[in-house]
């Protein structure tokens, strides 16, 4: 009786465990055999040749590879922190702004915020590169209304990739706010009012009652969020190009220019099985946070 | 023969001769190009050409911005539903080539080429003695700059000496309107690099001598001096010198609306000047690169282009394609003698490298403002094309760039490009 649960249950799971062994694990297995050969990309895999850890070596050297990826490494760090340090208490913000019931044109203020995430992000990169334009921007001309000077944005490798982070920011807004407003639904106003009765106020309803029921929510658009930081392509090759002085040369981009541009494979699948160790890392470790938390 | 035979044969003969007038009917070649859409507009026109005269034969064209184009040569090119045909940069060419990429030209092309165009240039569309490419541009570097703004400075002629080139900077620069002297490009890595080796041959250097990194000679260290001094100065703002993808930006924004006074910059951007200065053009003109303290004369930094073929195309399809460029780059297929491929170039102020091409646009060749980019052709100073060649270019880039926004000294910078070009050069050489 078991076995025949067995061999039906192994059926029943065999098509999808077959679609994400090839469309998933395969790639990924791919990847970290790549990782260590030498190979270019527009060669047969078999012309592959194995080299041990030399391509991990070479992207922690002191040579111009390592250079140009450790830089895209922090970049890429830098971009996904200031992403969601700026992402997730904006979208609670706006997501209380909005699911407030006595506030008229609620539902056009949400439609407004989460029409920004349905813009093309070619869209959003030549409008923002204008508003950004250092001489004609109009960004720059409201500056100089209230005396503030132009400022460079897009033109200085210290404000670059703040300036991109806060493009991002604008575009996926909309997003997190709809899922903030979604863990707002889940809190039973049952908990307020019985706050109000005891004479909290708003600030410590906030505090004590819907930041921690919140923290579900919060925990998934921190998650989604690193992903989509981590993953940040289009506006650098759109706008920038990983310039001025590859300060906002991110690791999707440069690993497009190492192991498609410059054809070197095994280099390229070295940095991207790095780009997955770090990802990996850093949601695990945020999810044992979220677990020690919980378990307090 | 009765009525009912002659008709059954006369159908059998048809079915008999369908699949090879299918075949001819089916050869479709496609163009890829960084070219903007007005360029591509002539380059479908003159393709509508070449089929009036071979209807068996469909050209498509597509275009991608610059800096996606050897991406999409490298990810596409494997494969046979690739572009059938790609106009390169001649530095790409000893990869592509490497990697099987890109297919030799037949016999006949490749003995046109070499009795058509000058050997320098059909150099560049050859490796290991095989030609793989028919060269179309060549483009050079000279200096640009603004008359008006000479004129309000009180510069009477273009800058000749690095001393003259520094004043003339200084004189130029107004750092409270927003203006600077020299405009030096970034985030672009020709742009970056092409500008910098035009001053560094003016000063008796090279990038790179017998395959290997010339970036640590006297020559060198002037030009990287040279630099951190109109950096220092404010004369060059880095700022004001941002690229984005497609070759435009901040940098051509300032030049156009006259708030950077000299450039150095390559003929083919004059169709660009054009549209963003309308009548002020008349204000630029051309000027040799000034000569450095250790150089002999100005010097250029010279570049070709050329179209290839698809080496994973079909057999019809390469065949098409070579016939179909042979075509274009014939002086009877354009006006007055020239080629078709040429009236394109020089629909951009870019110059058609073809020796009969050079003769047929001769008139429109000594306009002010090309005429002082054909008078430095001859001393120009082919950009070295070596393996690596697009890695180094990005590693100088960066360097420089550091430069530009002062994160690194000029002492420093030198050593940089010099131990970077070494290894990145041995590495592609293995």
């Amino acid at each position: 009786m078991i076995q025949r649960y067995r061999a039906s249950a192994g059926i029943m799971l065999a098509p999808a465990v077959t679609l994400i062994g090839i469309f998933i694990l395969l790639p990924m297995l791919l990847t970290v055999w790549l990782s260590f050969q030498d190979w270019s990309t527009q060669t047969p895999f078999s012309s592959a040749s194995f080299i041990g850890l030399d391509n991990f070596r070479e992207i922690f050297g002191a040579s111009s590879v390592g250079r140009d990826f450790k830089g895209a490494l922090t970049n890429t760090a830098i971009y996904t922190a200031l992403s969601v340090i700026l992402i997730l208490p904006l979208s609670v913000a706006f997501g209380l702004m909005v699911y407030q019931h006595d506030v008229a044109g609620g539902t056009a203020l949400r439609t407004v915020l989460f029409s920004t995430y349905m813009v093309p992000m070619i869209a959003v990169a030549l409008v923002w590169s204008k508003l950004y334009s250092p001489s004609e921007g109009p960004l720059n001309q409201m500056l100089g209304l209230i005396g503030i000077g132009p400022q460079p944005f897009l033109s200085s490798p210290r404000s670059a990739l703040v300036s991109i982070v806060l493009l991002n920011v604008w575009q996926q807004m909309g997003y997190f706010t709809v899922l903030a407003i979604a863990g707002l639904t889940q809190i039973p106003g049952s908990l307020y009012e019985a706050a109000k009765l005891d004479g909290a106020n708003r600030l410590e309803q906030f505090r004590f009652i819907t930041l921690p029921l919140m923290r579900r929510t919060l925990l998934f658009s921190a998650v989604i969020a690193i992903i989509n930081a981590v993953q940040v392509f289009e506006p650098v090759a759109l706008i920038t190009q990983g310039g001025p002085v590859g300060s906002t040369n991110v690791l999707t981009y440069h690993i497009r220019r190492v192991g498609i541009e410059r054809a070197q494979g095994g280099l390229g699948s070295a940095m991207a099985v790095m780009l997955m160790l770090s990802l990996i890392v850093v949601v695990c470790a945020l999810f044992a946070l979220a677990n020690r938390k919980d378990q307090e | 023969m009765s009525f009912a035979w002659t008709s059954k044969l006369a159908l059998a003969a048809g079915l008999a001769i369908l699949p090879a007038t299918a075949w001819a009917q089916s050869v479709n070649i496609s163009y890829l190009t960084h070219w903007s859409p007005e360029t591509v507009a002539l380059l479908e026109a003159a393709a509508k050409d070449y089929a009036k005269a071979n209807p068996d034969v469909s050209v498509t064209v597509r275009a991608v911005p610059f800096g996606d184009l050897l991406t999409t040569l490298r990810s596409q090119g494997g494969g046979s539903d690739g572009p059938t045909i790609g106009g390169i940069y001649d530095l790409w060419l000893p990869e592509l080539a490497r990697d099987k990429l890109v297919a030799p030209a037949p016999d006949a092309v490749a003995s046109e080429v070499k009795g058509a165009w000058p050997a320098g240039v059909t150099s560049a569309a050859s490796v290991g003695g095989k030609l793989y490419g028919i060269p179309n541009e060549i483009d050079v570097y000279a200096l640009n700059y603004n008359k008006a703004l000479f004129k309000q400075a009180g510069i009477a002629a273009p800058p000749k000496t690095w001393d003259e080139f520094k004043d003339a900077a200084k004189k130029l620069t107004n750092k409270e309107a927003g203006e600077q002297g020299f405009g030096m490009i970034n985030s672009w890595a020709a742009g970056v690099v092409h500008p910098f080796a035009s001053l560094l041959v003016s000063n008796g250097g090279e990038l790179v001598k017998d395959g290997k990194p010339a970036l640590d000679s006297p020559q060198a260290a002037q030009t990287f001096q040279l630099y951190e001094d109109l950096i220092k100065s404010s004369a060059s703002v880095p700022a004001m010198a941002t690229a984005d993808a497609n070759t435009t930006g901040p940098f051509l924004d300032n030049f156009v609306s006259g708030k950077t006074g000299m450039i150095i910059m390559a003929n083919w951007w004059e169709s660009a000047l054009k549209t963003g200065m309308g009548d002020k053009f008349a204000d630029i003109a051309t000027a040799p690169i000034p000569v450095g303290p250790s150089g002999d004369k100005p010097h250029s930094i010279s570049y070709s282009w050329m179209t290839v073929v698809n080496a994973n195309a079909g057999a019809a399809e390469q065949k098409a394609a070579w016939e179909f460029l042979a075509w274009l780059n014939n002086p009877k297929s354009g006006k007055n003698g020239a080629s078709a491929m040429s009236d394109i170039l020089m629909s951009m102020g870019i110059l058609p490298s073809r020796l009969s091409d050079i003769e047929a646009h001769k008139d429109k060749l000594g306009s002010e403002f090309l005429s002082g980019y054909v008078s430095v052709l001859t001393d120009a100073k082919p950009f070295p094309v070596v393996p690596g060649g697009q890695e180094f270019s990005e590693s100088l880039q960066q360097t420089l760039e550091a430069l530009q926004y002062g994160q690194v000294s000029a002492k420093d910078a030198q050593a940089t490009a010099q131990a970077d070009a070494t290894s990145i050069l041995e590495r592609a050489a293995k």
